[in-house]
């Protein structure tokens, strides 16, 4: 850490970012999990899940939850992939295809959490 | 690992301990991106209505559903500890190879312990 303290390029920035969004989740998920399993009876109603889903303030906790969760697991798939794949044209296609998945999803779940029902 | 050897770069993997860190980790990070899509589409079915998702649901709480589910705890619990492991060997926390190796049998330790404790828990609710 002594002599690490400075940020050189745009990789250790997503390097830090991956160590805190990981913590983050770690946080995040045990609160969903025990919300969601250990109160209010556990039951996955329509009633249960769309009222939770109608209060603000958890439409901003699941956006946030979410932005952690998708960026996390997209950015390692960017990783992983890094490994095995090695020429310059495919590792952009891989690129393109990793944005416009995260767009797609994120928006997927955002038109389930952002309108009132 | 890379070895010169009569001129010649013979590339082989020894598993080490950490080695089985990082495959693990990696496959279950794929594990859990797979899950989060599964899961924004099964959630997105709340928009369909009443019916329709307590429908779904219902046929998400069938044994072999919760046995995977059971399954996903213990991916969860892995990629968290793992890298909660990960994160302190990089603050310099961890540093001997020693320690990092004694870390890595912790998380096993602490995971598998968080695992079946889960299980029982899965069993309580299904049969109570």
């Amino acid at each position: 850490m002594s002599q690490g303290n400075v940020i050189k390029s745009e990789q250790s920035l997503w390097w830090l970012f991956q160590r805190i969004s990981g913590l983050s989740l770690v946080l995040l998920l045990l609160l969903h999990f025990i919300i969601l399993h250990f109160t209010g009876g556990g039951e996955m109603t329509y009633e249960r899940i769309s009222a939770r889903l109608n209060d603000p303030l958890w439409k901003v906790f699941d956006l946030a939850f979410l932005f952690f969760a998708l960026s996390h697991g997209l950015y390692g798939l960017w990783i992983i992939t890094g490994d095995y794949i090695r020429w310059d044209w495919l590792r952009v296609l891989v690129f393109f295809g990793l944005v416009l998945l995260a767009v797609v999803l994120f928006a997927f779940a955002a038109i389930t959490l952002i309108p009132f029902f | 690992m890379h070895r010169v050897s009569g001129g010649r770069v013979i590339k082989h993997y020894v598993w080490h301990t950490g080695t089985w860190a990082w495959v693990l980790n990696r496959l279950s990070g794929l594990g859990l991106v797979f899950y989060l899509v599964l899961h924004i589409v099964v959630i997105h079915f709340v928009r369909q209505g009443p019916e329709s998702f307590d429908a779904l649901m219902g046929f998400l709480s069938t044994p072999l559903w919760r046995f995977l589910e059971w399954g996903l705890l213990g991916i969860i619990l892995y990629h968290s500890f793992n890298g909660i492991r990960i994160v302190m060997i990089d603050l310099g926390w961890v540093v001997e190879l020693r320690a990092q190796k004694a870390a890595f049998w912790t998380v096993v330790v602490i995971g598998l312990a968080g695992w079946f404790a889960g299980g029982v828990l899965f069993l309580l609710h299904m049969t109570g």
